[in-house]
């Protein structure tokens, strides 16, 4: 199969950072959202994310020209007829993406995949809604996208060998990362795991055993990790985090998934991490690090 | 025999048809946007008007049908049929260690391109791409592959190993390769012909200055040492490429800036050389206008292009312990005369007497540029690349039919 126009739903940080990443890799994409306000400020900041790389000499003025003039956006869902791949990305509300797969169902050729970005939803209950659900797959991508070389591809229970084996090539040959195949299970294998990690961080902050700041120097520095968990739960959002664990807690039924009581009232306060510019830590407008 | 030289890129394709009976062209193109709806194609065949066509072209398989279908067109083709093409020459920028000559493309040739993947990630994969759809629209015509590496593969050990663990080498074959192989080896052989001597006995230096910039030292009529290294980063500063510096720098700014290798790898070779320094330009022509009306990192930018060039051609001549001829070719070192002048001002004490009215003469033509008596002979030599991958296409096509 070839791959030349994909469609992404849905402009908020992860849509923004696939809608990035699939025009830098050459394909053409068409971004839809509800209204035009969304696309205006969803676009606005892919821009300032290439005027970043290119402040980090990744891309030149040329490149950032061209991945530009590969994206498309629009309110009309139509459009999205004539793409290869649909990948939905909108908030992880299992309601509101059902919605969108009937919809893209109908407007999509049958052999047109569609995917979806949920990070703990199931696949088989949004493949349901589907009149093909042969074509339905997960591809959950990981923030920030375009630094993060891996893909969980998920196979709901109807998910075809055939719309895998394309999801593969898809992530492997086309956008050059690499795609592990997960079978559906709450959390997959990336988001069950560093949620318990943020989890147990916060566990540990509570009981006073030492400071956000130093978890997340040992962690980062005695196991090599990039961020430690309060940086990386800032950086998800701390809203994502924490509905990601309740919806864990909900499936699997076990406590170890109950999400810290300080995390829920960071959330409640409004105290979101980086996109909010205070989370556990503090974060300019570009959502570099200042405290 | 007509032969089609092919220079095939991820997306695009150039191509030339040589007749090779006089060496005249035909006809040339080439083919943008591959992978798009909108590709186009741009045909020139030699005395009739340019044509220009908008089509969706997917794969090279089908631009390689283009490109035919264009030689063949009945109002602005040069060829009756596609069985007048008798040979197609392939441009292929890694050729590694096993490729020292052009090469008739065969199961083992393919095979051993392939393996070159690695050392030339973005280009030998589409090289073999425009191989592959040559084979597919003319199944039986002979191709043959001439490599920009070959040429530099006489370099002894000396001028190709660096000075890092021997195990290096041998696991990962990093060395210096060299590249404009195809060039330094035309513009040698035509500077030794404007000169009516043998090339074997010419201490020559060839400079390649284009887009991407480097010098190779000639010595028995073969190559000695070249600036670039195990990728075209190495050597001279070039539009955007920085040329040589200390290596520390790269994991200095990379913990300092934060960056990845993808971004350290973009900045030394897209934003760094004459663009970094000048801040306005890659282009020299445009260095030398904005010199011209006075703007200061514009002459730094001249300056320095022209400092790093004469220090090669310094210690290449203190290389071959002596110097009989400098060539310049390419974009820059055809064109440029305000860089001759100063690169050659700079190093009489090698015995180059500047003409500098043969110096500003504008020509196509191979032509020389010091005053008669010059010690050293310094040349203006055109490059012709597409023409040499013809010559070696025919040669081994002809070798191969008797």
């Amino acid at each position: 199969m070839l791959f030349k126009t994909v469609g992404v739903v849905g402009l908020g940080t992860m849509g923004q950072g696939i809608t990035e990443m699939l025009a830098s890799n050459g394909l053409d994409v068409i971004v839809v959202e509800k209204t035009q306000e969304r696309l205006t400020y969803g676009m606005e900041m892919i821009v300032l994310s290439l005027d970043k790389q290119i402040e980090k000499w990744a891309l030149t003025q040329a490149e950032r020209k061209l991945i530009m003039n590969r994206i498309e956006t629009t309110t009309d869902y139509e459009k999205l007829a004539g793409c290869e791949l649909v990948i939905e990305t909108i908030t992880e509300d299992l309601e509101s993406k059902k919605a969108i797969f009937e919809l893209l169902d109908k407007i999509c050729g049958p052999d047109v995949i569609l995917a979806s970005n949920t990070s703990t939803l199931s696949l088989t209950e949004l493949a349901s809604v589907t009149q093909y659900s042969d074509r339905v797959i997960g591809m959950h991508f990981i923030y920030p996208v375009s630094k993060i070389d891996i893909v969980e591809l998920v196979r709901g229970l109807k998910t075809s060998e055939h719309t895998f084996s394309q999801s593969k090539y898809f992530v492997d040959e086309i956008i050059h990362k690499k795609g592990i195949m997960v079978f559906e299970s709450p959390g997959f294998v990336t988001t069950r795991l560093i949620c318990l990690f943020i989890n147990e961080a916060l566990h540990v902050l509570e009981e006073g055993v030492a400071s956000a700041d130093d978890i997340d120097k040992a962690m980062r520095i005695g196991y090599s990790f990039q961020h430690g968990p309060f940086e990386m739960a800032d950086r998800f959002g701390l809203d994502s985090v924490l509905a990601a664990l309740d919806r864990m807690f909900r499936e699997y039924g076990e406590l170890k998934y109950r999400p810290s009581i300080v995390l829920k009232k960071m959330v409640r306060a409004g105290h979101l991490g980086a996109k909010s510019g205070v989370g556990f830590f503090k974060y300019d407008k570009d959502g570099d690090r200042i405290s | 025999m007509k032969v089609l030289v092919i220079n095939a890129g991820s997306s695009s394709l150039k191509y030339q048809l040589y007749d090779m009976m006089d060496e005249s062209v035909l006809a040339s193109g080439r083919v943008e946007r591959i992978g798009m709806d909108s590709s186009i194609v741009t045909h020139e065949p030699a005395d009739k008007p340019e044509v220009r066509d908008v089509s969706e072209i997917l794969d090279h398989v089908t631009a390689v049908k283009r490109v035919i279908e264009m030689l063949i067109h009945p109002s602005h083709g040069v060829l009756g049929s596609m069985n007048e093409i008798d040979a197609v020459g392939h441009r292929i920028v890694h050729g590694g260690e096993v490729f020292k000559n052009s090469a008739l493309v065969t199961q083992d040739v393919k095979l051993e391109i392939r393996r070159l993947f690695d050392l030339a990630p973005l280009h030998n994969p589409a090289h073999m791409m425009g191989i592959t759809a040559v084979e597919s629209n003319l199944p039986q015509v002979p191709q043959a592959v001439v490599f920009d590496t070959a040429f530099h593969q006489t370099m002894p050990d000396t001028s190709y190993l660096y000075p890092i663990p021997r195990v290096l080498y041998r696991r990962h074959k990093i060395r210096r390769y060299g590249f404009h192989g195809t060039s330094h080896s035309y513009v040698s052989g035509q500077a030794a012909k404007f000169l009516n001597k043998p090339l074997e006995e010419l201490k020559m230096i060839t400079c390649h200055i284009g887009n991407g910039a480097s010098c190779c030292a000639v010595l028995d009529g073969k190559s000695f040492d070249t600036s670039m290294g195990m990728t075209p980063l190495e050597g001279l500063m070039m539009g955007t490429r920085s040329g040589d510096l200390d290596p520390a720098i790269v994991p200095f700014v990379m913990n300092k800036e934060e960056l990845t290798l993808n971004e350290v790898n973009s900045m030394l070779n897209k934003h760094s050389g004459m663009l970094a320094v000048s801040g306005l330009s890659s282009d020299m022509r445009e260095i030398t206008d904005a010199m011209a009306d006075g703007d200061k990192n514009a002459k730094l930018a001249f300056d320095m292009y022209v400092y790093r060039l004469k220090k090669y051609i310094g210690a290449y001549a203190a290389a071959m312990n002596g110097l009989d001829t400098l060539v310049f070719t390419a974009g820059v070192g055809e064109n440029s005369a305000a860089v001759r002048k100063a690169v050659c001002e700079g190093i009489t004490f090698l015995g180059i007497d500047l003409d500098e009215e043969r110096n500003a003469v504008r020509s196509k033509e191979a032509r020389e540029i010091t005053k008669d008596g010059s010690r050293v002979k310094v040349l203006v030599v055109p490059t012709n690349e597409e023409l040499l991958i013809a010559r070696d296409t025919f040669e081994l096509v002809k070798a191969a039919q008797t």
